[in-house]
Formats: structure tokens, C-alpha cells, sequence
């Protein structure tokens, strides 16, 4: 059954093809298909074996050849066979860890692109206990996530399979971020310092606090944020009396380098920012803030050059922006980091806004609008988040997470003074009514194919992917 | 070197010498591995006999596809996952025929394989009849007895099987398993220490401390250590109770300690240990007892030298006594639940002999109007981390591994403990917790008035 015709190699010698005896069943491949994996794998350093003459006894292996014929069958065509079906995630990524060929399994396996107008809840992450959310990191490009839950920290690998667990001497982490691949920056807005942890072996690496020798008070500071750049991490510090600033920290000796904006924290103009993010274009970092209460929303972006100190540019709501939007403060901002554009989500209206950040000014905003009836009944008022991940602006209001995505091809021609971007996005649920009634979304982050969702008091977090294949509901 | 070399569980998949390739034909269908993948098994099992016998493909009349699974199970160290098509019990019968039983048992209920932060509520093993059970015993395989009424139920390591024997108890409050297939017995309201063959349902000993006032003399705790098995004993009569040392092989009697007369009212530090715990560490062993009276619940822990028969350490409780104590020789520590606060209190071990060493890992709130909080509180070690139970929720206590550098302004002196809920929500609550037993990659509980035993383990692979 294995020993297909590889008419189709290259090679026309008979050195090209191989043998391989695996756990007693004869394989017949050509070299490069088994060349195509890692070049120090063991199906690579096999090929790398000089080719006596052609009668010579296959090399034995001795593993599974059922699974052995899965991955064959991966090296051949670059995706997986239907017989992969019978064998678990766990088992195909230990086997093709076995004969180095774990990209390709990685490659086959992971979602199609992710695209918020066709995406779907495949799976919720429930970790085992204290399973309610505090914060996660969608982490590294390859759809792995940390979650911080109870004081705990869980990770799941790119097959969301659970790593690790280890607890930290935090009760309650409320940021987080991979600093490296095994390593974290977590805190707490109810304890002190920013502190590093390794995952992998579940130790606490060290700490940072924020202290001044010239003024006592400053103590306790506790970190509301946290972003990193290749060489320093960011993150914002914030005392019991208010009193905050944004500490820019060695990423390697974790000793503080530089601190930016320290604000006196007496109004909403200079509370401490509740998020951070680091543009690698520009090397900038952007800051915002958003507070609520009785007479609505309020808060700044601010944009701060870490090299020089200085604020580039900043924004409050209300004060500044257009009168036609006055009382129709942010309730969240975002960066698109690729793009270079600020994204607010308006409280009021529940209109998202966006603005080149390479053309700030007095009022960069730049409203979207959307005329997709069956959104007509959906406004802001309530608790808003927002969050770009490739090129596509997700926003949940409440429960329900919606997608703003631009239309390509839109010639320049059509566009009209005063509606410039009514074209070029349009705005759609992702998810289904059902959906919406599990809680108010808390946070929404991408990472790799993936699109990870957590809610207000729901255990696990939400992953949304996009499929290639149909649901098929029989009715019969 | 490559990397897969070091992922081989004997460092040999790739074989170039023609002559350690084994060929088998199972059933008709024809397998091929190496000696040294077939030498795992055992110098005793079926398959590394057979290969040294013959020269040619030797015939095994049995089923290739379980054949094909205890291979993998022999290759990897996992079974696969086409493994489970089938049922556990078949495999089980078929890694007895081949003689590879342990790396079964081993790659599905190894003990390092228990993950304390992943912990699941698995399965329900249900209990026939009326009783809740009133004791659990395990073995560090992962199979567990578990005492309800006047009857134990075993359930092997893959808990697929079950038997169950009748005792001479009414209830059997201590159940000490010393083998998978031996146990020990005792009750509060029977004289006499049993010892008790499961299989065959026989009582194989009958083991009776000799007190001064010739009446009957009850068990109040068991305990064991590798080589000794330990039962404190109270006469019938309540004013002698004392702790005797068996050796676990011959179960005759080695020593005798802490023999308590109590004559008139002085109760103070003469109540009979209700709890044995061994601490390899130190190589002592911790003998606990509390009694509740009018001036509220006093309590007392000593450390006891077996060889000498003399206590090292007593601990004496009077202001927040124990509800229940365990010693912990990974932290090392011991660890309580206050019956006053219901708080959790450590003791470092390495303060062995200090006068007051508890710390209080709760947030130390006080005491509201004398409610006693921690009334029938568990609490037991397990590997690095500390589980109690506080009415019908599980608390996991863990160390958090500082780095030097940090001052931690709470916890121990520099050792900072943290808890956290065992379970999801739906798990949560429930019937108190009267009994919490580790085995295996398994934890088991019972709870009050439940005639059944939760299973809790992490998720991942096996059944």
C-alpha cells in the first residue's frame, strides 16, 4: 500500500529513491521528499547516508508505521491525509518531533488564516482550577497562549495542548507579557513591582520596583501595564496615592534605564495608562488611559519617544477633537501596529475611529461608517474593547464581538470628500447571538491563527479560527 | 548530535547491525523492532524470551492489533492513541500474556505523572449498598480501597475491576493499604488490629495490644513506614492507650511507645494519637492526637525516635489546635488547619525543636464570635504541594520558588506559600469532604452521605 510511484520525482537515477524499513513495513520514497524536513533531523541525516548499491537492505527504524505513513504522506503533499483523523494531536507532534519534521506537522495543522468575517468558537481553554481569566498573552506569533488565572499561570502550546502550570506568589495577575519564549513579565493591581517568572521551570527570575530616593512616597507602585521593545520593557507604575509613570527597564539585567511621563495622577488627564504599546517602526510608545463614571468616559493617548523622554503627541477626551463628538469620549484605544493607525472605539455612539499615525494633528480622527442593516440596533453605551490583529479591527461591545475589515480594491476615484473611508471597511458580527449571552467581553487578542476572547466572570477563554471546511448540519 | 537521539526511550530506534533486528509474526500479520526495544520489557517477560530462543520469525498466536499497541506502549513509553478503541481491560490481559503489566500500569497511573495544578474531577466510582465510606486507602500504583459499612471494596490501578469482602467490623474507621492486595484494619469500637487478605477476604492476622486493665483495646490510627507498620491502640476502658511498632513483613511486634495511664483528671497530653504520619526525612515518626473538652480543644504532636522509644519533639496545642496535621518531607514541613481560625499553618521543619513554630498562611483574620471554622477539616501532603479541605471545597497550598533576591513580607521567613481552589465551578461545593487519598497519577475523595469515590487526575493522555 505504500510503495506509490514516484514517477513524479525529479531524479531520473535510481540513487534518488529510498528505502525505509519502518517497524517492518517497506516504505519507498525519493530523497527529496524526505530531505524536505529540518536539516538535522533523522529523516534528513538518513538521506545524508551514502547510497551503497541499490539491493541493499532498507534502513530500519523502529516506530510505528502507521504513523510513519501519516507523515510520509505530509512530506509528499504538504498537508495531512484523512488517516491523520485516528491519531491524536499529541501523538503526530511527538512522532514528528521523533524524526524532525515538527514544522511541517506545525504548518499542516494550524488554521487557515485568520479572518474575522468567517471565524468560528472552536474550542473554550478551561484550565483545571480558578479557571476565571485575569489576564492572558496570545504570546508568540504560533496561536500558543499564556493564561494568568488565580494567581496561576497556564500555558498552552500551538496544538492548545496544556504545558505548564505554575503559580506565582501573586493572588491576582492582572497584566502579562512574553518578554522571551519561556519567560513572562506579569502584575498585579493588587500587589507591587513588576516580576518576571520562567514558565518552563516555574521559578520566579526577579523583580522590579518603582522607588525614588528623593521622595518616600513613592511605594508600593503597582504595575497596570506592560509592553516590551528587543531591548527594554515598559511598564506603568502606579502608587496608592495615584502618583504614576512608565519605567523603561532592561530587558536583560532588569535594572531600570529610564523613566517616562511620571504624572501626578489627580485627574484623568494624568492617571496612569492602562495600556502600552511598543511601534518597532517608529521605536515610539504609545499610552492611553480611559476612566468612567458618573458623566461618562474619560482619557488620553499619549505618545512618548523613550529615547529623548518628551511626549510627541497627546489627546484627551473630552477637551480636544471635534464639538459635533463632544460627550462621545473613547472607551478604548488600540494600535494597529502594522499599519501604523490609532483605533478608538467612541462610548456613546459605539462608532470606531481611526487616524494615520503618521499624520497626527489637532484631530486626526477619521469616523467609520457602516450602513450594514442588520447592525442598525447595535450602539455603544456600554463597556466597549477593541483590538487589531492583522489588518482587521475586532471590537466587542458587551458580549457580542463584532469585525470591522477593510474592502480591497476600492479604486481612489470613488472616494468622496467627507466619507473617505465609507468604503474601505465594513463592519460585521463574528459571532452568533448565543455567543453574545456568555458575558461581557474583557479582552480580545490575536496570535498566530487564532483569535482569543475572554469574558467577565466566564471560566477559560474563548479561541475563534477560520475553517476550510463546511459545517454540514443533516436535518434528516 | 541529532536531537531525536536523546527523545529515544533506550537511545536506540536507528539500527544499523542487521542482526539486532527482530522479526515477529503475530497472528498472521508480521512486526518488526529491535532487541533493545523488546529487552525493555523484562528479563522475565514473554516477549524478550522469545526472541532469544529462535533464530527464525517466531509465531505468537495472538491479536496483531492489541499486539501493535503494546509496541508502541514498548517504543515510546505511551500507549497510542488508536489504544483507545479498545477496552482497558483487554489490554491489561494481553500485556499479562506478553509479561510487560508494569510498563502498562506505568506509562497510565505513574505517580509522576500526578500534575496538582491540572487536577480534574475524572470520574465517579460508584459504591453498592447503603454506607458512605468511612475510610480510603491507597497504594502508590494508583489501585485504592475503600472501607463503607462492614465491607471494603478494592478497586485495582486502572479501576476497571472491583472486589469486595465482608470484615468483622461494624465500620472500619483506619484503613492502611500495605500491599495491593493486603490491608489493614482497624476500628474505633472493635478490639484489635486486622490484617486483612482482599482477595481471598480472610483475616491474616489478628494483631491485640496487651493493656494493663485486660480489657479490649480499640485502633485509632494506622501508619507505616518501609519497613514498619504503626498502630496507636486505646483499652476499651479509654484510660490507656499506647502506640505500637509491628514490623510490615512478619507483622510481629518490635517495640511498644508512648504508653499513656491516665489516672483521675489529668487528661493533659495523654490522648491517643488519631492520626500516624512517617517522616522519612528525619526518620521519625509523628503521632498526633487532640481531645475536645471545657476549656476548649487541646492538642498534642510529638516526634517519636522508634529505635529509642523516647519523643524527640512535642508540640503542645492549646490556642488554635489542630483539626487535622500532616508532615510534608518534600517541603519539608508540617502543615495544619487550625480547628479555631480554619486557617492553614506551616512549621518548617528546619526549626525542628523551636517552641512555637507555626505560621499562619491565611490572611490571619480573627476569630468571628468562636465559630469553630476549621471543625472536620483534611488536610494532606502529596508531592510538592499541601491539599485541605474546607467543607465540601478543596485548597491547593503550593510554594512559590523565589528568586534570592526578593523579600517577601509575608509567608515564612523567606518561604512563601499560595492557595488556590481545586476544581471549576461546576465542581465546587458539594457534600463535605470526609476523606482524601492520593495513588498513583490520582487523587480520591469522598464526601459525606455520597456512597460513591471521586476520582480527580490531570487531563492528558490515557484513558
Amino acid at each position: 500500500m505504500e510503495d506509490r510511484n514516484s514517477e513524479s520525482a525529479p531524479g531520473p537515477h535510481h540513487n534518488d529513491r529510498v528505502k525505509l524499513n519502518v517497524g517492518g513495513k517497506l516504505f519507498e520514497t525519493t530523497l527529496s521528499t524526505i530531505r524536505s524536513g529540518d536539516s538535522d533531523s533523522l529523516l534528513a541525516v538518513l538521506s545524508n547516508r551514502p547510497t551503497n548499491e541499490p539491493d541493499a537492505d532498507p534502513v530500519f527504524i523502529d516506530r510505528d508505521p502507521e504513523i510513519f505513513s501519516v507523515l510520509l504522506s505530509l512530506l509528499r503533499s504538504n498537508s495531512l491525509p484523512s488517516t491523520a483523523r485516528r491519531f491524536s494531536k499529541q501523538e503526530l507532534a511527538d512522532e514528528a518531533l521523533y524524526y524532525g519534521i515538527e514544522s511541517h506537522l506545525k504548518a499542516a495543522m494550524s488554521p487557515p488564516p485568520f479572518t474575522g468575517i468567517d471565524a468560528s468558537l472552536v474550542v473554550t481553554i478551561r484550565p483545571a482550577s480558578d479557571g476565571r481569566p485575569s489576564a492572558f498573552t496570545a504570546a508568540s506569533g504560533d496561536g500558543s497562549v499564556w493564561i494568568a488565572h488565580g494567581g496561576q499561570i497556564s500555558s498552552y502550546d500551538w496544538n492548545l495542548v496544556h504545558t505548564a502550570t505554575i503559580r506565582t506568589h501573586l493572588d491576582d495577575v492582572t497584566s502579562i507579557r512574553r518578554l522571551w519564549p519561556e519567560i513572562a513579565a506579569i502584575g498585579s493591581e493588587s500587589a507591587a513591582g513588576l516580576h518576571i517568572y520562567d514558565i518552563s521551570g516555574g521559578r520566579h527570575v526577579g523583580s522590579t520596583h518603582w522607588t525614588d530616593p528623593s521622595d518616600p512616597r513613592i511605594y508600593k507602585a503597582r504595575v497596570t501595564a506592560i509592553a516590551d521593545s528587543p531591548s527594554s520593557v515598559f511598564a506603568s507604575f502606579d502608587c496608592p496615592h495615584r502618583e504614576n509613570c512608565v519605567l523603561v527597564v532592561d530587558k536583560s539585567t532588569l535594572q531600570i534605564t529610564s523613566q517616562l511621563g511620571r504624572l501626578s495622577g489627580n485627574s484623568a488627564k494624568n492617571m496612569v495608562p492602562g495600556k502600552l504599546t511598543w511601534l518597532p517602526e517608529t521605536g515610539v510608545l504609545v499610552g492611553s488611559a480611559v476612566t468612567s463614571g458618573a458623566f461618562g468616559y474619560s482619557g488620553y493617548i499619549r505618545l512618548w519617544d523613550p529615547r529623548s523622554g518628551e511626549v510627541v503627541w497627546e489627546t484627551n477626551e473630552p477637551g480636544s477633537g471635534r464639538s459635533s463628538r463632544f460627550g462621545d469620549s473613547f472607551a478604548d484605544v488600540e494600535v494597529d501596529v502594522d499599519e501604523s493607525i490609532l483605533f478608538k472605539i467612541c462610548s456613546k455612539s459605539g462608532d470606531l475611529a481611526k487616524a494615520d499615525m503618521r499624520h497626527l494633528g489637532d484631530d486626526p480622527w477619521v469616523y467609520l461608517k457602516d450602513k450594514n442593516p442588520s447592525m442598525r440596533n447595535t450602539t455603544g453605551g456600554g463597556s466597549s474593547v477593541i483590538h487589531c490583529y492583522r489588518k482587521q479591527v475586532f471590537a466587542g461591545r458587551e458580549g457580542g464581538l463584532e469585525v470591522w475589515s477593510r474592502v480591497e480594491g476600492i479604486e481612489k476615484g470613488v472616494e468622496r470628500e467627507g466619507e473617505e473611508c465609507e468604503g474601505l471597511y465594513r463592519r460585521n458580527f463574528v459571532d452568533k447571538v448565543e455567543n453574545s449571552e456568555r458575558g461581557i467581553i474583557k479582552k480580545i487578542e490575536g496570535g498566530g491563527d487564532r483569535l482569543f476572547v475572554s469574558r467577565e466572570d466566564a471560566e477559560g477563554i474563548e479561541v475563534w479560527e477560520s475553517s476550510n471546511s463546511s459545517v454540514v448540519v443533516p436535518v434528516l | 548530535m541529532p536531537p531525536f537521539v536523546g527523545s529515544l526511550p533506550n537511545g536506540a530506534g536507528l539500527s544499523k547491525p542487521e542482526s539486532n533486528i527482530v522479526t515477529l509474526d503475530v497472528g498472521g500479520q508480521i512486526f518488526q523492532t529491535t532487541k533493545q526495544t523488546l529487552s525493555l520489557a523484562g528479563s522475565e517477560s514473554l516477549i524478550s524470551r522469545i526472541f532469544d530462543s529462535q533464530s527464525g520469525a517466531p509465531f505468537i498466536d495472538r491479536d496483531p492489533e492489541l499486539f501493535s499497541i503494546l509496541l508502541s506502549l514498548l517504543r515510546t513509553g505511551n500507549l497510542p492513541s488508536k489504544a483507545k478503541a479498545f477496552d482497558i481491560q483487554d489490554l491489561i490481559s494481553e500485556s499479562e500474556f506478553y509479561g510487560i503489566e508494569p510498563l502498562l500500569l506505568n506509562s497510565l497511573s505513574n505517580p509522576s505523572q500526578f500534575d496538582a495544578f491540572n487536577l480534574e474531577k475524572s470520574l465517579v466510582l460508584a459504591l453498592n449498598g447503603r454506607d458512605s465510606p468511612s475510610a480510603i486507602a491507597t497504594t502508590p500504583c494508583g489501585s485504592m480501597h475503600v472501607a463503607h459499612g462492614s465491607k471494603i471494596t478494592s478497586f485495582d490501578w486502572s479501576l476497571r475491576r472491583k472486589s469486595t469482602i465482608l470484615t468483622q467490623f461494624t465500620a472500619v474507621d483506619s484503613l492502611l493499604a500495605i500491599s495491593p492486595s493486603v490491608a489493614a484494619a482497624g476500628a474505633t469500637d472493635f478490639s484489635g488490629l486486622q490484617i486483612l487478605d482482599l482477595q481471598k477476604g480472610l483475616v491474616k492476622e489478628s494483631l491485640n495490644w496487651e493493656n494493663m486493665t485486660r480489657s479490649s483495646s480499640t485502633v485509632q490510627a494506622i501508619g507505616s513506614s518501609p519497613e514498619f507498620l504503626f498502630a496507636s491502640f486505646e483499652s476499651g476502658r479509654r484510660n490507656s492507650n499506647s502506640i505500637m511498632v509491628y514490623d510490615l513483613q512478619s507483622f510481629s511486634p518490635v517495640i511498644e511507645i508512648g504508653q499513656n495511664e491516665i489516672y483521675g483528671a489529668d487528661i493533659d497530653s495523654a490522648f491517643p494519637a488519631t492520626k500516624l504520619n512517617w517522616v522519612s526525612c528525619y526518620s521519625l515518626l509523628m503521632a498526633s492526637g487532640s481531645h475536645s473538652g471545657p476549656s476548649g480543644v487541646l492538642g498534642s504532636i510529638k516526634f517519636w525516635d522508634i529505635r529509642s522509644g523516647n519523643v524527640v519533639w512535642e508540640l503542645k496545642e492549646q490556642l488554635d489546635c489542630f483539626s487535622d496535621v500532616t508532615v510534608s518531607d518534600n517541603l519539608p514541613g508540617i502543615f495544619k488547619v487550625g480547628v479555631n481560625t480554619g486557617e492553614v499553618f506551616f512549621a518548617d521543619l528546619r526549626n525542628f525543636g523551636a517552641e512555637n513554630p507555626w505560621v499562619c498562611l491565611g490572611d490571619k483574620r480573627k476569630v468571628v464570635n468562636g465559630k469553630k471554622e476549621g471543625v472536620g477539616c483534611k488536610i494532606e501532603s502529596h508531592g510538592n504541594q499541601v491539599f485541605c479541605t474546607k467543607g465540601g471545597n478543596l485548597e491547593l497550598w503550593s510554594e512559590v520558588a523565589l528568586s534570592s533576591s526578593k523579600k517577601s513580607g509575608d509567608g515564612s521567613g523567606n518561604r512563601v506559600f499560595r492557595k488556590n481552589f481545586l476544581g471549576r465551578v461546576n465542581d465546587m461545593g458539594g457534600s463535605k469532604i470526609t476523606n482524601l487519598a492520593f495513588g498513583g497519577n490520582k487523587m480520591f475523595v469522598t464526601r459525606k452521605d455520597q456512597q460513591n469515590v471521586e476520582v480527580w487526575q490531570s487531563s492528558g493522555r490515557g484513558f
